[in-house]
């Protein structure tokens, strides 16, 4: 049963009230933008990963091509950022379908694994190729505030751009779910051999999927480039910040389904970073440790993450009623 | 010639130190099929337990092995129960579950430690071997000779008792086990907690060699999934080999061509390998085709 358009108009609508209430406050201000960017992130993979059924871990290779492509070319050449994020997303198409290409033969954790290592060869070549990347020191933008730089001197501006970004990864995701690729997906998902026996051509399903959510990715990384201002191979290769974050959040909001990983990033991002705030001067490492252990509970109990959960609710509920 | 014949030593000291980390995940992801991703944290805590053991009973790291082994093995077997176990046919969420402990144990570490680095003495550091120009010290020794150890050990185990057999039963093909009587959650478990006692051991070994940090897990784990796949999937002999070819190939890109570029050189080996035959050098042909969905 598709769900009507004007629910999730209205589910967009509701993601803005956070903005509404907490935009005044700039502790908060902060927060909601990594959550709206990190919400997108997760859609973006869910794209391939959730639909498609490839468990990436290499997603962290996009997003730091985009953030260093979006910052090289304003940098060097001064090509503002709203132009700089699309070659961004296009070469990260192009890589997504090359560097995958090999790995799609592999299933499971054999997939997860190799993608994984993708991850480590981006991360030392980021380090290695000073020229392009800055090598250990990253690159800085400078503080060049004005539209047409991508650079708000109010970060409510950043606050919008990033909900902007959600807001289209998500229209692309229910967009896909309408289409035929988005049906392909799902049954390369569910049944390989019955999706090719059914006469559906698998690697080219896979790579177009892998395709569009390696080019969202780029885009997500273009603009954390250009919000943060200050990129290096460490965080933007991290893998609990950045590569295996896009799964943690997809997963604990329910992977597969176009509101779980929009409610994973608006559930996690913001206690996590509170609790980054409040514990972590004090004692090192304890907001992990509080994540850490809700992560652990959410597997255990929430097996198809928040969007499951609240499913099964509703649907007691209906009966009952 | 001395160099080159120095460099094949350092490569192969430095690969029995990647085989024996990885000899206990191979063992895990080969049999229950799993990413673990807390393994490095595993023998995180090995390391962390040869320095309570040597600060609170003042045992050297070698003697500590006795104890240390023991308590991971505990630590595997309720890590499964409680975590991996419940989550038997949610591959994802077996993943990301490790991913969940991997956190909670680096940061509970941290927490405790407060981030401060220690080193655990042994009598044996200023001991080593030398052969003409080439030194061998006597740590990275005792791990060589403890890794061929425990492979030839492991091998006979698997190979010769029944709990072994067992084991590789399930490898094989988990429902035909359970139709031949045999308790597959049970093996499980206690592959768990010897994949667990391996890093354990690991640990402890490795103590002496390195400063302990809560973070040094993430050194060994990639190295390690590189190691199981090249070497095969549930192969002793793959992990052990699989081991030397990484440390081999670590020291000569890093003599050679670009010490900045050595890990990345292993990596693309690593995906070679996954991409021309995903079996691994010693695998089973057909153990990578196994999906998530058809663990059952």
């Amino acid at each position: 049963m598709r769900t009507p358009l004007r629910l999730y108009a209205l589910g967009l609508a509701a993601a803005m009230v956070p903005f509404v209430l907490l935009s005044h406050d700039l502790f908060w201000l902060n927060i909601l933008i990594y959550m709206y960017l990190f919400a997108g992130l997760a859609v973006a993979w869910n794209i391939i990963a959730g639909f498609g059924g490839q468990f990436s871990l290499g997603h962290g290779v996009f997003f730091a091509v985009g953030a260093y492509m979006t910052a090289r070319l304003y940098l060097n050449w001064g090509i503002t950022p709203w132009l700089g994020l699309i070659p961004g997303a296009l070469v990260c198409a192009v890589l997504g379908a090359l560097i995958f290409l090999p790995t799609f033969r592999l299933k499971g954790s054999f997939f997860a694994i190799a993608t994984l290592a993708f991850n480590e060869v981006g991360f030392v070549f980021a380090n290695y190729l000073e020229s392009v990347t800055g090598g250990p020191r990253g690159l800085q933008v400078p503080f060049r505030a004005a539209w047409s730089n991508m650079i708000f001197a109010d970060p409510r501006g950043y606050a919008l751009l990033m909900f902007a970004f959600m807001a289209v990864c998500v229209a692309i995701s229910i967009a896909l779910m309408r289409s035929r690729l988005g049906y392909y997906l799902l049954a390369v998902r569910e049944d390989e051999d019955a999706a090719r026996a059914a006469g559906i051509d698998v690697t080219g399903v896979k790579l177009r999927g892998t395709a569009l959510s390696a080019a969202l990715t780029a885009i997500g990384g273009g603009l954390f480039a250009m919000y943060v201002r200050t990129i290096d191979p460490p965080t933007l290769f991290s893998l609990p910040d950045i590569g295996v974050k896009f799964a943690l959040l997809a997963l604990i909001g329910g992977m597969g389904t176009i509101t779980g990983p929009v409610l994973g990033a608006f559930l996690i991002v913001p206690v996590e970073s509170y609790l980054r705030a409040v514990l972590g001067g004090e004692w090192p490492g304890t907001h992990l440790i509080v994540l850490g252990f809700v992560m652990l509970l959410a597997a255990l109990f929430m097996r198809h993450g928040v969007a499951g959960a609240l499913d099964s609710l509703w649907r007691r509920w209906r009966r009952r009623t | 010639m001395d160099t080159v014949l120095n460099v094949l030593v350092v490569g192969i000291l430095l690969g029995g130190i990647y085989g024996l980390v990885s000899i206990g995940l191979n063992l895990i992801f080969g049999v229950i099929r799993i990413v673990n991703f807390a393994q490095g944290e595993l023998v995180m805590l090995g390391m962390y337990g040869a320095y309570l053991a040597y600060t609170m009973l003042g045992l050297d790291p070698y003697v500590s092995v006795l104890v240390v082994v023991p308590a991971l093995f505990v630590i595997g077997l309720v890590m499964q129960r409680l975590v991996i176990q419940p989550l038997q046919n949610e591959p994802s969420m077996q993943i990301f579950a490790t991913f969940a402990l991997l956190i909670l144990l680096q940061n509970v570490v941290l927490a405790l430690t407060r981030g401060q680095g220690y080193s655990v003495p042994t009598q044996v550091a200023g001991m080593g071997l030398e052969l003409g120009e080439i030194r061998i010290p006597a740590t990275r020794l005792v791990i060589f000779l403890a890794v061929t150890t425990i492979a030839v050990l492991l091998h006979l185990f698997l190979m010769h008792t029944l709990a072994g057999k067992s084991i590789r039963a399930v490898t094989q093909d988990r429902q035909a086990a359970r139709l031949m009587g045999i308790n597959v959650e049970r093996t499980f478990t206690v592959t768990f907690g010897i994949g667990a006692a391996l890093a354990g051991l690991a640990g402890v070994l490795l103590a002496p060699i390195y400063t302990l940090s809560p973070g040094i897990g993430g050194n060994f784990i990639l190295a390690a999934f590189a190691v199981v796949v090249l070497g095969g999937l549930g192969s002793v002999a793959g992990a052990y080999f699989g081991g030397l070819i990484v440390g081999l190939v670590e020291a000569f890109a890093g003599f050679y061509i670009d010490p900045e570029l050595k890990q990345a050189i292993w990596f693309l080996i690593f995906l070679a390998v996954l991409v021309v035959r995903p079996t691994g050098l010693f695998g089973q042909v057909g153990a990578e085709e196994v999906g998530f969905r058809e663990q059952g």
